[in-house]
C-alpha cells in the first residue's frame, strides 16, 4: 500500500487552480528570483507573493502547523545566531556601525562575552528572515499542493523520458511509504522486546542487531515491487510511449503564471547585473549610530 | 544511438538534472547549506563521476547489464527511497543511536551495495546517487552533489558483477585491490593521527567535524577490510554472498575515494585531510557496516527468490 503525502484537493486553492508543470517553473523562478537579492526593499514583495500564495492555498493551519512552526523556529533561530555571532553576513559589507554594545559583567579567563549591536548586523538579520521565510513557504507548500498522482506526468511534461519520469514519481511516492513501513516494522520489534536505542554489545555486535530491523524492511519493499512490476507489464510499460491517465492541460493562466515568472527572474538577473538589490540599510540609520 | 546506449546518457542527464534542482533549489534551505562559491568546482567534479560512469559502461557497452527495463525502474525508485529513508533515519538526530569511538551506526550504504550487486549497475547509481540527495535533502545537511556521485559508483562498482561472465574469476583481484587501498589509507592515518575527523557530528554536545580522529575510526577501514576477508573465505562457497561483499567493498572505496579527493579543490582540503579527516572516517565505518549487512539482505533476498520461484 502506498501512503501518500499530505495532499489532498482543496476547492478554494489558487496553486491547485494552476497546471502543475507551471507552478513548478513559476516557483524555480521565483527561487532564483529571490537568491538575487540581499536588499530588504527587494526582498519585501517576495515575501508578499509567498505569504498571498500561502493563504490562498486552502492548506488549514492544523496542517501545516507542525512543519511552518519547524520552519519558523530554524529560520529565526539562524538569523539570531548570525545576528549574534555576525558569521556569515561579513562578506556583505565592510564596515559596522555600533548601536550599542552589551558586555556581560563577568571574566572568563581574560574574556568578557560581549554583544556588539550594529545597523549592519540587525538589517542583515531582517534580510535574511525575510529571504530564507519566502523561499521556505514555497518550498513547504509543494507537498500539500501536489497532486501525488500527477508527479510521474508532471516529470514527463517537464521533459523526462517515461522510465526516468516513473521512476523519480515513484521514488517519491515510496519514500512516506517506506517511513511508515520501518515505523511499523520497528513497532513490531519492541512488542518482542528489541530497542533500537539501547543496543548492546560491541560494534559487529551493534551492526548485526539492526538487522531485525534493516533486513525486513528492505525484503517486504522488494517483495511488494512484484506487484507494480506486474501491474507494469500488464500495461506493456516501456514498449512504447506511455500514456498517463491524468492529462496535464496547460491553458491561458498557465501561461500567464510561466510568463509572470519568468518575467521576475530575468528582471532580477537585469537588476543584479546593474548593480541593484545588494546589501542595503537605511542612510538615517547610519547617520543616527554615528557613521 | 542503440537501446542501452540511450538508457545510459538519459540515465547520467537525469542524475545531473537532479543533482543540480538539488544544489540550487534545495540546497539554499537547508541547515548547513554548501558555500556557493564552491558550486563549480562541485559541478566539475559530478561531471568528472558521470564521466568515468559512463566510461565504464561504454567499454562494455554490449553487456545486457546496461539495459533499463520496467524492472529496473521500479528497483532504481525503491533503492533510493530506502537509501533516503535509512540515511534521514540513522543521521544521528533521528534515533539517537549509540556511537562507538566517532564509528556511528549508519547502516544505509548497505542499501546501494545491495541493490548494485542484486539488480545491476544502473539500478545501483541511480539508488546511490539519488537516494543520497533525497536523504541529504530530508535531512537538512548540505547537498554535496560530487559525494552523492562518489555515492552512485558505490552502487555501480557493486553492480559490476553483472559484467563479468564468470564472478568467481575476478574476485580475488577484487580484494586485493581494496586490500591494498585500505592499508593506504591506514598509513596516512599513522603518519597523520591528529586531524580532525571532519564528518563526526555528535548531536548530543552539537559539535560537527572539530573533534581529532580516534585510534578505531582512523583504522576502521582495516578492520572492515580484514572483516571483508574473513567474509569472503568463511562464505567462500556461498559466491554471492562473496561476491556482493567484495564488489561491496571495492565500490564503497573507490566511490568515496573520488568524492574525498574532490574536496582538495573544492574545499582547499590538503591530501591528508582530506583522506584522513573525510576519507577514513566515512569508508571504514561503511566497509564493518557492508561486511555485516550485505550478506544478510543477499541471504534474505536469495531465500525469498527460493520461495517465490522469480
Amino acid at each position: 500500500m502506498l501512503v501518500a503525502w499530505r495532499y489532498r484537493k482543496r476547492p478554494n486553492s489558487i496553486i491547485q487552480k494552476f497546471d502543475p508543470r507551471a507552478w513548478l517553473i513559476f516557483y524555480a523562478c521565483f527561487l532564483f528570483a529571490t537568491l538575487s537579492f540581499w536588499d530588504v526593499r527587494f526582498l519585501l514583495p517576495f515575501l508578499v507573493v509567498a505569504l498571498f500564495t500561502l493563504f490562498t492555498s486552502g492548506v488549514k493551519w492544523t496542517e501545516i502547523r507542525r512543519a511552518l512552526i519547524f520552519i519558523i523556529g530554524f529560520v529565526f533561530f539562524f538569523a539570531i545566531l548570525t545576528f549574534l555571532t555576525g558569521r556569515g553576513s561579513s562578506e556583505l559589507y565592510e564596515e559596522e556601525h555600533l548601536i550599542r554594545e552589551l558586555r556581560v559583567p563577568i571574566s572568563i579567563f581574560g574574556w568578557v562575552p560581549t554583544l556588539k549591536i550594529t545597523v549592519e548586523r540587525v538589517f542583515f538579520a531582517v534580510s535574511q528572515l525575510v529571504r530564507v521565510s519566502s523561499i521556505s513557504i514555497m518550498t513547504i507548500l509543494i507537498p500539500y499542493s501536489l497532486d501525488p498522482r500527477l508527479y510521474g506526468v508532471t516529470f514527463k511534461g517537464l521533459g523526462l523520458p517515461d522510465q526516468f519520469a516513473y521512476a523519480m514519481d515513484l521514488t517519491m511516492r515510496f519514500i512516506p511509504t517506506f517511513g511508515r513501513d520501518f515505523q511499523l516494522t520497528m513497532d513490531a520489534q519492541r512488542a518482542r522486546g528489541y530497542e533500537l536505542e539501547k543496543l548492546s554489545g560491541g560494534l559487529f555486535e551493534q551492526v548485526r542487531k539492526m538487522g531485525p530491523i534493516f533486513v525486513p524492511v528492505t525484503i517486504h519493499a522488494i517483495i511488494g515491487s512484484e506487484d507494480i512490476i506486474d501491474a507494469m507489464d500488464l500495461r506493456a510499460f516501456g514498449i512504447g510511449p506511455r500514456t498517463w491517465l491524468d492529462v496535464l492541460d496547460r491553458d491561458f493562466k498557465d501561461r500567464l503564471l510561466i510568463w509572470f515568472g519568468v518575467a521576475i527572474l530575468v528582471g532580477s538577473i537585469f537588476l543584479e547585473l546593474f548593480g541593484y538589490g545588494q546589501f542595503w540599510v537605511p542612510e538615517a540609520l547610519i547617520r543616527w549610530a554615528g557613521g | 544511438m542503440n537501446k542501452s546506449l540511450l538508457s545510459m546518457v538519459i540515465t547520467l542527464v537525469v542524475i545531473l538534472a537532479i543533482v543540480a534542482i538539488g544544489v540550487f533549489f534545495i540546497d539554499p534551505n537547508l541547515e548547513f547549506p554548501i558555500d556557493q562559491a564552491t558550486v563549480p568546482a562541485r559541478f566539475l567534479f559530478v561531471g568528472i563521476g558521470l564521466l568515468i560512469a559512463f566510461a565504464i559502461y561504454y567499454s562494455t557497452r554490449e553487456n545486457s547489464a546496461w539495459e533499463v527495463g520496467t524492472r529496473q525502474v521500479v528497483w532504481m525508485a525503491i533503492g533510493a527511497a530506502l537509501y533516503a529513508v535509512f540515511s534521514y533515519l540513522f543521521n544521528g538526530t533521528v534515533f539517537v543511536v549509540p556511537s562507538v569511538s566517532q564509528v556511528a551506526l549508519r547502516p544505509a550504504i548497505a542499501i546501494p551495495m545491495f541493490f548494485g550487486y542484486t539488480f545491476g549497475p544502473v539500478v545501483g547509481f541511480f539508488t546511490g546517487a539519488i537516494g543520497n540527495m533525497f536523504g541529504d535533502a530530508w535531512t537538512g545537511f548540505s547537498l554535496s552533489p560530487q559525494w552523492s556521485i562518489g555515492n552512485g559508483l558505490v552502487g555501480l562498482i557493486s553492480g559490476m558483477p553483472f559484467l563479468f561472465g564468470d564472478k568467481k574469476r575476478s574476485l580475488d583481484t577484487v580484494l586485493w585491490t581494496g586490500g591494498a587501498l585500505a592499508l593506504l589509507g591506514t598509513v596516512l592515518y599513522f603518519l597523520n593521527p591528529t586531524l580532525p575527523n571532519t564528518l563526526f557530528f555528535d548531536a548530543a554536545n552539537n559539535i560537527f567535524g572539530d573533534a581529532p580522529i580516534t585510534l578505531f575510526a582512523g583504522i576502521s577501514i582495516l578492520v572492515g577490510f580484514v572483516l571483508v576477508l574473513i567474509v569472503r573465505f568463511v562464505f567462500g562457497q556461498n559466491l554471492d554472498i562473496a561476491a556482493a561483499v567484495t564488489w561491496g567493498m571495492l565500490g564503497n572505496i573507490l566511490g568515496l575515494l573520488f568524492a574525498a579527493l574532490s574536496d582538495i579543490w573544492i574545499n582547499g582540503y590538503s591530501l591528508p585531510v582530506a583522506m584522513v579527516g573525510e576519507f577514513l572516517p566515512a569508508a571504514g565505518p561503511n566497509l564493518i557496516f557492508a561486511a555485516i549487512l550485505v550478506p544478510l539482505l543477499v541471504v534474505a533476498y536469495r531465500s525469498v527468490q527460493r520461495q517465490s520461484g522469480r
